[in-house]
C-alpha cells in the first residue's frame, strides 16, 4: 500500500474506500439490526408534512415549453412510415389478399399480411388477438395488411390499392343473444361465454323470505373509449447485433417485450423496448398493437418504421371499456335494512378477451356495493361480440357497478319513501366489515365521509334523487316483488 | 409542390411541401417545430392550436400555403432564452398539466386570449379554451394559471394560493 505507482496520482473513489476498510464495514451492517426486523406500520389518515402542500410536477416545465419528446415527435434517419388497413366489416372470412398493385408502387417499401407473421397470435391472458388478420375478421378494426413507404401519404394510397375478398358472416353485436347457447360461437368453436366468475355469501332465499320488499332493475353502461390526446405511436428498429429497438406509448412494457417476443419467435434478449413519456393511457395503452408489425417492416426494409394511429383508428381498433348489463335484486325489510341481494352481470367483451378477466373479476367482486348484506349471490360473465375490443380502462369494471348499485340504492329509497342518505348510512361497511369475498376491512371511513359531505353541501334530507314522492314501480311482479 | 416563406416566432422560414399539406404537417416534418401536436387532424381537438396573425388556429385545418407571407407564433416562441413566458411559469406553479399533451395547444390559446384581453374573467377564458380538449386535468388548474398569469403581466404582484 506504500508503494504507489508514480504514474497515476488520481485515486478513483472505490480505491479510497479499499484503502480504508473501517468505511466499508460501517455501511455494511449495523449492529442494531435485530431479526425479524420490526415493521412500521403508519396510522392510517396520519399527517405528513408533505400532504397538504402543493407540488410542481418536474415534467411541468418540459411540457410548457412544448419541449417534451413524444413519440410522433422523434425521427431516425431512412425512417419510413407504416399505416394499416383495417378490416371494416364486423365478421367475415378473408377469401383472398391482393396486395400486387399497392407493392408496385413508387415508393412502398414493403407489404405485410398475416403469413409473415411468425407466431400469429398473443393476449394478456387468453391469446386469441392476431397481430395481422389471416383467415377470420373478428371486428371492423382488425389489422389486415400493414404499407411501409417513404411517406405516409404514399402508404395510405397503397393501402387504397389492397383488394381483400371477405366472405361476410352475420355479426354477434348483441351480449345478451351471444349469452344464449344456441347462438353461434364467435370464434367457434370456443363458447361465447369465453369467463365466468360467481360469488356466494350465506343464503339469497332465506335473505329474500326474511324481506318485507324485493326490489328489481336492470342498469346498462356504454362502451367508452380513453380518447388519449396522443395516439397509440410506435417506432421499430433492428441494429447489426439482430437486436431489435422498439419505441412504444405501450404502458405495460414487461408484458408488451413478452408478447413481442413470442409473436416474433425471438428470445427475449433480443428485444429493447422504450416507453417514453405518453399523452394519456387510462388502461388504453396497456397491450401491444403495431409493434410486432412494425418491428417485422423494419426487418424487411431495413430502416427505422413509424407508425401513429389516426383518431378513426382509436376508436375503432384500440380497446375501450366494457359495456355491462347489470340486473340486481334486492331484498330489504321496511325500515331500510338490506336482507340479500342477488346480481348478475354480463360483460360485453368485444372481439378479443384482452384484460376482460380482470374486469369481469373486479366487476363482480365489487357489484353488492359498500353495504353490509348477509345473504349474496353474484354471477358475472363475459361473452364475446363483432365489436371492438373491451379492455383496460380506469376503474376496470368498478365505475359500471358503482352505478348500478348506487342508482339501485336510490331506487330502494324512494320506493321506502326513505332519504337516500338515510338507507345509505343505515347499511354501509364500517371497520372491520366483512366484504362479500370474506376479507376484513379496515380503515373504513365512508360514513364519516357521507356525513361530512353532506354537512358540507347541506343536504336537506330532500335532494335530486329523493325528488319528492313516492317512485311508481313499473312492474308489480308479486305481493312483495316490484321491478323499477 | 408549393415554396412557402413565412414568419416564424419572429424568424423568416422557408419550406416547399406538397400542395395539400397542413401548416401543421410543415411546422411539424419541415421546419422541426414539434411543439404542436396532432391529435385527430380534423380540427376537433385543438392540440395543433398556434396563433397566425394574431387569432388561434388549428394549424391542422390551414393549408401550409394558406400562411405565405404571414406570422405564425408557435409554443416554441413563448420563452426566450432566459425566461419563460409568464403563462408556461404559471402553468408549471399551478401544476396545471399532465400528460401534457395537449398542452401547447392550451398555452396558445390562453396567449391569444390575454394578447387580446389582458384581464379576462372566467367565462372569457372558458371560451378561449373551448377548443381545446384535455383528458387529464379536468381544466380546474389550467383556468387557474391563467388568472394568475393575467395577474402577473399586468405587473401586480401575486402569491400561489397554498
Amino acid at each position: 500500500m506504500d508503494k504507489k505507482p508514480k504514474v497515476a496520482e488520481k485515486v478513483s473513489p472505490a480505491e479510497s474506500v479499499l484503502k480504508d476498510p473501517g468505511i466499508l464495514r460501517e455501511s455494511v451492517a449495523s449492529p442494531l439490526v435485530t431479526y425479524p426486523i420490526e415493521v412500521v406500520v403508519p396510522k392510517a389518515r396520519q399527517q405528513t408534512p408533505a400532504v397538504g402542500q402543493r407540488a410542481t410536477r418536474l415534467d411541468g416545465r418540459l411540457h410548457g415549453l412544448g419541449q417534451t419528446s413524444y413519440i410522433d415527435d422523434m425521427t431516425f434517419p431512412g425512417m419510413l412510415y407504416a399505416k394499416i388497413k383495417r378490416a371494416g366489416v364486423a365478421s367475415a372470412r378473408i377469401k383472398s389478399i391482393d396486395t400486387k398493385e399497392a407493392e408496385a408502387m413508387p415508393g412502398v417499401m414493403a407489404v405485410l399480411t398475416g403469413k409473415d407473421v411468425p407466431n400469429n397470435s398473443f393476449g394478456p391472458s387468453l391469446k386469441d388477438q392476431p397481430v395481422l388478420a389471416y383467415e377470420r375478421v373478428f371486428h371492423a378494426g382488425d389489422p389486415v395488411v400493414a404499407v411501409a413507404a417513404l411517406t405516409e401519404q404514399a402508404a395510405l394510397e397503397a393501402c387504397e390499392k389492397i383488394k381483400i375478398e371477405y366472405e361476410l358472416f352475420t355479426p354477434v353485436l348483441d351480449p345478451l343473444e351471444s349469452l344464449k347457447l344456441e347462438t353461434p360461437g364467435v370464434h367457434a368453436p370456443s363458447a361465447n361465454i369465453y369467463q365466468k366468475k360467481f360469488i356466494k355469501k350465506g343464503d339469497i332465499e332465506k335473505g329474500f323470505a326474511m324481506s318485507d320488499h324485493i326490489v328489481e332493475g336492470q342498469f346498462r353502461t356504454q362502451m367508452v373509449e380513453h380518447v388519449p390526446l396522443e395516439p397509440h405511436a410506435t417506432i421499430a428498429m433492428w441494429d447489426a447485433n439482430g437486436r431489435v429497438t422498439i419505441y412504444s406509448t405501450l404502458g405495460r412494457i414487461t408484458l408488451g417485450r413478452a408478447d413481442i417476443a413470442s409473436t416474433l419467435g425471438i428470445p427475449i434478449s433480443r428485444i429493447r423496448l422504450v416507453a417514453t413519456i405518453v399523452g394519456g393511457n387510462f388502461g388504453g395503452k396497456n397491450e401491444i398493437t403495431t409493434e410486432p408489425v412494425l418491428a417485422l417492416l423494419s426487418k424487411k426494409t431495413g430502416r427505422p418504421v413509424k407508425s401513429v394511429f389516426t383518431r378513426p383508428d382509436e376508436f375503432m381498433a384500440s380497446t375501450t371499456r366494457h359495456p355491462l348489463i347489470m340486473d340486481y335484486k334486492t331484498g330489504v325489510t321496511k325500515d331500510g335494512r338490506i336482507q340479500a341481494r342477488k346480481i348478475r352481470l354480463v360483460l360485453d367483451g368485444g372481439a378479443y378477451c384482452s384484460w376482460s378477466e380482470t374486469t369481469l373479476s373486479k366487476a363482480c367482486i365489487l357489484s353488492a356495493g359498500p353495504y353490509n348484506i348477509e345473504n349474496i349471490y353474484a354471477e358475472a360473465y363475459v361473452v364475446y361480440t363483432n365489436k371492438t375490443m373491451t379492455g383496460a380502462m380506469r376503474g376496470f369494471g368498478a365505475p359500471q357497478v358503482c352505478f348500478a348499485y348506487e342508482s339501485h340504492m336510490d331506487d330502494i329509497a324512494k320506493l321506502l319513501n326513505m332519504d337516500p342518505l338515510e338507507i345509505r348510512l343505515m347499511n354501509v361497511f364500517h371497520e372491520g366489515s366483512i366484504s362479500p369475498t370474506g376479507q376484513k376491512l379496515q380503515s373504513v371511513v365512508v360514513k364519516e365521509s357521507l356525513l361530512r359531505a353532506a354537512e358540507k353541501f347541506g343536504w336537506n334530507g330532500k335532494g335530486s334523487s329523493a325528488g319528492g314522492g313516492k317512485l311508481l314501480p313499473k312492474e308489480i311482479i308479486d305481493a312483495t316483488t316490484v321491478r323499477v | 409542390m408549393v415554396t412557402v416563406t413565412l414568419t416564424v416566432n419572429g424568424e423568416s422560414r422557408t419550406a416547399t411541401v406538397g400542395g395539400e399539406t397542413t401548416l401543421l404537417r410543415m411546422l411539424r416534418d419541415n421546419l422541426n417545430l414539434t411543439g404542436s401536436k396532432l391529435g385527430c387532424d380534423v380540427g376537433d381537438c385543438g392540440a395543433c392550436t398556434v396563433i397566425v396573425d394574431g387569432k388561434p388556429v388549428n394549424s391542422c385545418l390551414m393549408l401550409a400555403a394558406q400562411v405565405e407571407g404571414r406570422e405564425v407564433e408557435t409554443i416554441e416562441g413563448l420563452a426566450s432564452m432566459d425566461r419563460v413566458h409568464p403563462i408556461q411559469k404559471a402553468f408549471e406553479e399551478c401544476a396545471s398539466l399532465q400528460c401534457g399533451f395537449c398542452g401547447p395547444g392550451v398555452i396558445m390559446s390562453a396567449k391569444a386570449l390575454l394578447d387580446e384581453i389582458p384581464n379576462p374573467t372566467i367565462p372569457q377564458i372558458r371560451d378561449a379554451l373551448g377548443g381545446n380538449l384535455c383528458r387529464c386535468t379536468g381544466y380546474v388548474k389550467m383556468i387557474e394559471a391563467i388568472l394568475l398569469a393575467s395577474r402577473n403581466m399586468r405587473g401586480e404582484a401575486v402569491e400561489v394560493n397554498r
